[in-house]
């Protein structure tokens, strides 16, 4: 036997010896969040500070979409679930919820595309494809490219509830995933338009991506905006639980909900909430 | 005869300008990410954990629960796989409805989008073993992915090996072990080193059947039983999902390129140096 074979073998055996000894858990310091991939990176980050302060404490983060969130924590998969939407009343009769920060969703167009602006209505005739020309709405001449989110994500379900759409009705010409997506589209090409978080458009605008937020009938596109409440179109990023939490859990959501989280929320590009409510919320639910 | 002569440039034309093409595509490829990432990769870049999402810091855990995905993944599927391709050429016959019925349902798993292997990985390893997102659910989950590639693979590197081989040995009374050993596998050597690598190339650059499995979390794991992302898990996420995550986007696929052709060059090593040291009479 060739020392390939022997390492192969030794390899198997070991793997199966290895497999015997593992079923020791760590349940009392072990935090599983599961759900939206837009919450994932700021559950995450928000995780390590939370392992920094409780020595021993790991903060387990896995993506999946947010109705993963609600699924997990019905099947007790989940500690805590993630959720980049409000919650609708039947969610609300059924899990528990914690605003953790705010996301305010705008139109974006190519830095060259001379808008500034575009009214409610002007936006539902694009997405209805019953304008298809920049030129209609004052723009340079070209035909519309209108991006649109895939079925199932939270940014699209607000996107139609806001403008009262059907997604069946839409015409779009590209569908996208993630918010990356859509800027990238719209980056790439000058005839585009499509919706994304703010906060991220604005951290890649920043960077020189030639990107440009367009005012909603009227009230600029900006995190302050958010912040204020002026802005119309937004959502909260909340973290549910069906039934009461388990106490490790508890104290995540009174750090998440804390003034010490506001630094890392807005390096994920969201919007702390306001201070005061979130105090005064505490651990009650929302609803 | 001048017609004929224009013709037979247009022809040899065509002939040079597609692998041309190809080669060029590759290099294009490679050489943006190359472009856009190498300026990313430092020691800091390869030795420390994500900062911020992995906007900065460097990818140190990534690279270990990678390795160790890579590594559960090909100890359990070589053996397997091996043993499979073994079974159906040197013991089954090519006709009976048994090797048939292997076979057809290997091509069919080959064709299976691999999203359909990180759900069954979900519910079979995740939940049902009670493994948890974990780097041994991730890499059970790529070994059933890769299985197929391997065994059909080395399968055809077994076919390959001319059955004056084995009338030879018979003859000369080696027994049937001895002459797959040292006779059949290194002369298979080549379709099998083309299976590994197929293999280990689809697995390294696996995300759908990772995001399920072996999971999201971004910390060094202390054993196998811990969620580990990676590295292609990374990549989607900082390219799709984490704004300004562009550049360690491409310092990241550097790295999985970079260790993807290392791994390679190694196996092809490894294979001729096999054969070779098999084959010295």
């Amino acid at each position: 036997m060739g020392w390939l074979g022997k390492t192969l073998l030794m390899a198997g055996l070991g793997l199966s010896l290895w497999g015997c000894g593992q079923s020791a858990s760590e349940q009392q310091t072990k935090l599983v969040l599961t759900g939206s991939s837009t919450v994932a990176p700021l559950a995450n980050e928000l995780g390590k500070k939370f392992e920094a302060q409780n020595p021993g404490v790991r903060v387990d983060v896995q993506t999946g979409g947010s109705s993963r969130g609600f699924a997990d924590a019905s099947q007790g998969l989940n500690d805590l679930g993630m959720v980049s939407r409000d919650l609708t009343d039947d969610e609300k009769a059924e899990f528990q919820d914690w605003a953790i920060a705010k996301d305010g969703i705008a139109i974006i167009v190519h830095q060259d595309n001379p808008l500034t602006t575009l009214s409610d209505n002007e936006v539902t005739a694009i997405y209805l494809d019953k304008t298809n020309d920049w030129q209609a709405l004052g723009g340079d001449t070209g035909q519309i490219t209108v991006v649109n989110k895939a079925e199932g994500r939270s940014t699209l379900e607000l996107f139609l509830k806001y403008f009262d759409l059907e997604n069946g009705e839409i015409q779009a010409d590209v569908v996208i995933g993630d918010n990356q997506q859509g800027i990238k589209t719209v980056a790439g090409n000058p005839q585009a338009i499509a919706y994304v978080s703010i906060g991220a458009a604005e951290q890649e605008i920043a960077q020189g991506t030639p990107i440009k937020l367009l005012a909603m009938d009227g009230v600029e596109a900006t995190t302050e905006n958010i912040k204020n409440g002026t802005f119309p179109l937004s959502r909260t990023l909340n973290l549910v639980s069906q039934g009461a939490p388990n106490p490790l859990a508890q104290q995540f959501i009174q750090f998440a909900q804390s003034p010490e989280a506001y630094a890392v929320v807005e390096a994920q590009s969201f919007v702390p909430l306001d201070s005061q409510k979130a105090k005064a919320k505490d651990l009650a639910p929302q609803s | 005869m001048v017609k004929q002569k224009w013709g037979d440039r247009l022809g040899t034309g065509f002939i040079w300008a597609i692998p041309l093409t190809i080669t060029a595509i590759f290099l294009w490829i490679i050489g943006d990410v190359f472009w856009h990432g190498l300026g990313q990769i430092n020691w800091q870049f390869l030795f420390t954990a994500p900062i911020d999402a992995g906007r900065s810091g460097g990818i140190a855990p990534i690279l270990v629960s990678t390795a160790w995905i890579l590594l559960i993944c090909m100890g359990v599927s070589l053996p397997l796989g091996i043993g499979t391709a073994v079974l159906l050429v040197e013991f089954s016959d090519i006709k009976t409805g048994f090797g048939q019925l292997i076979r057809r349902s290997l091509d069919t798993l080959a064709g299976v989008p691999s999203i359909v292997f990180g759900l069954f990985g979900n519910a079979l390893f995740v939940k049902v073993f009670g493994l948890g997102f974990s780097i041994l659910s991730g890499g059970l989950t790529l070994a059933c992915m890769v299985l197929p590639l391997l065994i059909r693979s080395t399968e055809e590197g077994l076919r390959a090996v001319p059955q004056s081989y084995r009338l030879g040995a018979a003859s000369l009374g080696i027994s049937q072990t001895k002459t797959l050993w040292h006779l059949i596998l290194p002369a298979a050597m080549p379709g099998f080193v083309a299976g590994f690598v197929l293999g280990i190339g689809r697995a390294i650059a696996e995300t759908a059947a990772l995001i399920f499995t072996s999971g999201y979390v971004d910390r060094m794991p202390s054993s196998w039983l811990d969620s580990g992302r990676s590295l292609s898990i990374h990549i989607y996420d900082l390219a799709m999902n984490i704004s300004n995550g562009n550049a360690n986007a491409y310092g990241t696929a550097t790295v999985l390129i970079t260790l993807l052709l290392m791994i390679n060059a190694l196996t092809s090593w490894i294979g001729a140096t096999w054969t070779n040291h098999h084959f010295k009479f």
